[in-house]
C-alpha cells in the first residue's frame, strides 16, 4: 500500500516536473525548431518569390559558384580569423588587470568597458560610419595631426573598410568578453596567485601558468561564442560599409538577406546559404571543443 | 540569419496584429457612445483610431456600407499628406469613404508584402500601397497574384508621363498609378559658379564634356568639386543611362551589359569626372546630403524630390538655381533628361472593394487638379501632365532664384526617354556599382563589364 502510494508521488512529481517543462519545450519546438525544419525543406526548392518547387541539392550547388556568395565566405572568414583572436586576448588581458585587487574605481573601468555592449548595433554602426567619414572626427584628427595630408577615404578602400569593421567589432565586443574572464577568474582562489609570487613566479608567469589554464572553460565558451556571431554578422556589414566596396566587405548573412529582401526574392537559395552558415558554426565549435578540452 | 527573418516575422505579425486592435477598437467605443453620450470622449481616448471612428459611420459600416480603405506609405510630409488630401477631395462626392492610413516606412512594405505573399495569406495586406518604382517589376515578377490589374480600371494612363508610367507596366499591363515625381534636376550654387564666371546658363542644354570644363573652372575658383555622389550606389550612372534612352537589359530581360556602348560611354564619362577632381565619392547619404547643403560641393543632380533637402539650407535661399541634366556626350540618343525615384500606388488583390479602390484612384491621383494643387507645396509634383497647367505651378520659388520651379520640373518630366527597368534591376544595378569601383581603383573596364554581366546572369537563372 505504502509502497504503491511512494511509487504514485515520485511520478506525481515527475508529472510536475513536465507540466513545468511544457510550456516552454512546447514554444521553443513551434517557434524554432519546426521554422527551422521548414527551413531546411525550403533549402532545397527552388524560384521566385512565392512560386518554388522542388529542385534537390541544386541549392547547395550553386552557391559555391556564386563570385559574391565565395566573396562573403572569404569576408567573414578574414574578419573571424582576426578579430576574435585579438578580440580573446585583449579581453583577457584587460579582465586580469581590472582582477587586481589594489586597482582604485575597479568597479567605473569595469563599466565603462563593458558599456558598449549596451548599445544598438544599429546605432554604434552608424557611429562609427560616421567617424570614419570623409569629413568624419578620425580625418579631421588625422589631418590636424599633420598624420595625412588630405582626408583618407576609409570605407570606399577594402582594406581599411575591413579593418573599420574589425575596430568596431573590437569597440563593440571586448567589453562583453571581459565579462565572463572576469567572472571565471572570481574562481580562482587568490592563495594560489599568492603562492606563485612567494616561489617568485612574475605576473607573466603566473598569467601565463596559472590564469589562463584555469580559465580554460571560459575561453572555450567566449571562443565558441564569438565564432558562432562573428559568422553570423550582419548590421556592421549592412550599416557601416553597405557591404562595399564591391562587396569586399560584405558578410553571409547581409547577402543572404540582400537574397530575400532586396533582390528578386528566391528563399530556397537564401535558405540554402544559411544552413551552410549553421554547418560551418557546428564544424567550428566541435573543432574548438576537440582542441580546447583535453578532459577525455 | 533564420533567426533574423523569424525574427522579422515576428515583428512584423505583431505589427499587423496591433494594425488590427486598432481597426477594431474603432467600432468598439461605438457602442457605449450611443447611449452615454460621451461620444466625444470615447474616441479621443483612442488616439490610433481617433479619425475613424464616428458612432453614425461605425453603424453604417456595420449595415454593409463599407467604404473604408487601408492604405500603407512612408513619408508623413508627403506620401501620407498626399493621401490625407486624396481623400479630403474623394469624401466631396462620397461621404461615406474613409481611408485609413498607415505609415510604413519602404522596407517594412517590402519585408511585409514579401513575407505576405510567399505565405500566400494576404489578409495582412492594405487595400494600397505605394510602390519604390524600381522595385515593381520585381514584385510583381516573383508575386503574380499580389497586385491587381489595374489596365481596364478606368485610368486614362495617357495623361501620364511615359517614361514614368512604364516603371508599373508588366507584360503589356498596368498595374500601378504613378504619384511622385522623380524627373533628374541638376542644382547648382550660383554664387559659387560667379566665382567661376559662369552662371546657371552656361550648364543649361549642355554635355557632360562641357559640364568637365565647366567644374574644372569651379573647383580652380573655388577648390570645391561640382557634385558628390555616394559610394557603391551608382544613382548618376543609371541617370546617365536613361538620359540616353538606354538600359542593363533587353526587351527579352536578358542582361545588356557587354557591348553596351551607352553603359561604356557612362562608366568612363564618370571616371573622367573622378579623376578630374570634379565628382567626389562619399560613403553614405548622410554625407552625400551635408555636402551640399554645407557647401562642400557647389551641386548635385537628382531627382527632384533633392530639392526637399537642398532646401533645408535656410541661409543659401537665392543662391541655388535648377536646370536640367547634362548630356551624354558621344551616346546616341542622348538628351538633358532623366529620372531618378519616385513611387506608384498599387491595388492588392485582397482588396475586398476594387472598384471603390480604382474609382478612388481614377478621380483623385489620376483626375483632380484641385489635389495636385493642394500637395504642391509639401513637394509632391505630379506626372499627371494636366496638373502642370494649373496656376499653382507657375508661381516663382524664392529659394531658387524666383524661378518657377515646379512648371519646368513638370516640363522636364514629360521628356524623360523610356527606359527598361527589369525586375533584376537591383543584382544588375549592385554589379554594376561593384564595376564601377573596381574601375575607378583601376581595373580593366572591359573585365569588369564582363564579371558583371557573369553575375546579372548568375542571378537571372
Amino acid at each position: 500500500m505504502s509502497k504503491s502510494k511512494k511509487m504514485t508521488l515520485s511520478k506525481k512529481q515527475n508529472l510536475t516536473g513536465w507540466v513545468f517543462l511544457a510550456p516552454g519545450a512546447v514554444l521553443i519546438f513551434i517557434m524554432s525548431f519546426v521554422p527551422m525544419f521548414r527551413a531546411l525543406m525550403l533549402s532545397f526548392k527552388t524560384g521566385i518569390g512565392a512560386n518554388m518547387k522542388w529542385t534537390g541539392v541544386t541549392n547547395y550547388v550553386r552557391m559555391f559558384q556564386d563570385t559574391v556568395f565565395v566573396q562573403s565566405i572569404k569576408n567573414t572568414f578574414f574578419y573571424l580569423i582576426i578579430q576574435v583572436p585579438v578580440m580573446l586576448i585583449f579581453a583577457l588581458i584587460l579582465a586580469s588587470i581590472l582582477n587586481n585587487k589594489d586597482l582604485r574605481f575597479k568597479g567605473l573601468f569595469r563599466t565603462m568597458i563593458f558599456l558598449p555592449c549596451a548599445t544598438s548595433l544599429v546605432a554604434y554602426a552608424i557611429i562609427f560610419r560616421s567617424l570614419f567619414a570623409n569629413n568624419g572626427l578620425i580625418n579631421l584628427l588625422f589631418v590636424k595631426l599633420g598624420i595625412l595630408d588630405q582626408p583618407y577615404a576609409f570605407l570606399t578602400n577594402t582594406t581599411s573598410a575591413r579593418i573599420v569593421i574589425i575596430i568596431a567589432l573590437l569597440w563593440r565586443w571586448t567589453g562583453y568578453n571581459m565579462v565572463f574572464y572576469l567572472s571565471g577568474l572570481q574562481n580562482i582562489e587568490y592563495s594560489v596567485y599568492e603562492a606563485a609570487k612567494i616561489d617568485g613566479a612574475s605576473a607573466v608567469q603566473s598569467f601565463f601558468k596559472i590564469t589562463i589554464p584555469l580559465l580554460k572553460p571560459t575561453i572555450l565558451l567566449t571562443a565558441i561564442m564569438s565564432t558562432n556571431g562573428t559568422l553570423q554578422l550582419f548590421d556592421e556589414s549592412v550599416n557601416l560599409t553597405s557591404g562595399g566596396p564591391a562587396n569586399t566587405s560584405i558578410t553571409m548573412s547581409h547577402y543572404i538577406y540582400d537574397m530575400s529582401f532586396k533582390y528578386v526574392p528566391n528563399f530556397g537559395y537564401a535558405a540554402a546559404m544559411s544552413f551552410l552558415i549553421l554547418v560551418l558554426v557546428a564544424v567550428l565549435a566541435f573543432l574548438q571543443m576537440k582542441v580546447g578540452d583535453k578532459r577525455d | 540569419m533564420k533567426r533574423k527573418i523569424l525574427a522579422a516575422l515576428l515583428a512584423s505579425t505583431m505589427v499587423l496584429s496591433l494594425v488590427g486592435c486598432g481597426g477594431g477598437s474603432a467600432e468598439a467605443p461605438a457602442a457605449p457612445a450611443a447611449d452615454s453620450g460621451a461620444a466625444e470622449e470615447a474616441p479621443a481616448a483612442d488616439s490610433g483610431a481617433a479619425e475613424e471612428a464616428p458612432a453614425a459611420d461605425a453603424a453604417a459600416d456595420a449595415a454593409g456600407g463599407d467604404e473604408t480603405l487601408t492604405v500603407w506609405c512612408w513619408d508623413p510630409a508627403f506620401n501620407l499628406n498626399a493621401m490625407y488630401e486624396a481623400e479630403k477631395v474623394y469624401q466631396k462626392d462620397h461621404p461615406n469613404f474613409k481611408l485609413n492610413v498607415v505609415e510604413t516606412p519602404w522596407d517594412d512594405i517590402q519585408t511585409k508584402i514579401t513575407t505576405a505573399a510567399t505565405s500566400g495569406d494576404l489578409s495582412t495586406l492594405p487595400d494600397i500601397f505605394l510602390m519604390q518604382d524600381n522595385a515593381f517589376q520585381k514584385n510583381v515578377l516573383a508575386f503574380p497574384d499580389l497586385c491587381m490589374d489595374l489596365t481596364n480600371s478606368g485610368i486614362d494612363y495617357s495623361q501620364f508621363a511615359a517614361g514614368k508610367t512604364a516603371y508599373s507596366v508588366i507584360d503589356g499591363k498596368n498595374y500601378g498609378v504613378p504619384f511622385d515625381n522623380g524627373a533628374v534636376v541638376a542644382c547648382y550654387r550660383t554664387d559659387l559658379l560667379e566665382q567661376a564666371g559662369l552662371t546657371i546658363d552656361d550648364f543649361t542644354d549642355i554635355t557632360f564634356d562641357q559640364y568637365m570644363e565647366n567644374g574644372k573652372k569651379v573647383l580652380e575658383a573655388t577648390g570645391k568639386p561640382l557634385i558628390s555622389m555616394q559610394a557603391g550606389e551608382c544613382d548618376l550612372i543609371m541617370m546617365m543611362m536613361q538620359s540616353a534612352g538606354a538600359s542593363l537589359f533587353n526587351e527579352d530581360g536578358t542582361a545588356n551589359i557587354v557591348g553596351n556602348d551607352t553603359l561604356k560611354t557612362v562608366m568612363e564619362t564618370y571616371k573622367s569626372l573622378k579623376d578630374a577632381g570634379v565628382l567626389t565619392e562619399v560613403n553614405s547619404w548622410d554625407e552625400y546630403v551635408g555636402d551640399f547643403v554645407s557647401g562642400n560641393v557647389a551641386g548635385t543632380i537628382n531627382g527632384c524630390w533633392i530639392m526637399a533637402s537642398i532646401q533645408t539650407a535656410e541661409d543659401q535661399k537665392g543662391n541655388w538655381a535648377i536646370t536640367n541634366m547634362p548630356s551624354l556626350a558621344g551616346a546616341a540618343n542622348a538628351t538633358n533628361y532623366s529620372n531618378n525615384g519616385g513611387s506608384s500606388w498599387a491595388v492588392t488583390t485582397k482588396c475586398a472593394n476594387p472598384d471603390l479602390a480604382c474609382d478612388f484612384l481614377a478621380s483623385t491621383f489620376a483626375g483632380s487638379n484641385e489635389l495636385y494643387d493642394n500637395i504642391l507645396p509639401s513637394g509632391a509634383l505630379a506626372t499627371w501632365a494636366p496638373a502642370g497647367d494649373s496656376s499653382a505651378y507657375g508661381e516663382p520659388n524664392e529659394f531658387f532664384g524666383g524661378d518657377a520651379v515646379s512648371a519646368k520640373i513638370v516640363d522636364f518630366a514629360t521628356k524623360v526617354p523610356t527606359n527598361i527597368t527589369g525586375a533584376y534591376y537591383y543584382e544588375a544595378r549592385n554589379a554594376v556599382a561593384a564595376a564601377i569601383t573596381n574601375y575607378i581603383s583601376g581595373a580593366d573596364l572591359e573585365t569588369e563589364l564582363q564579371n558583371a554581366e557573369q553575375q546579372i546572369n548568375f542571378n537571372m537563372q
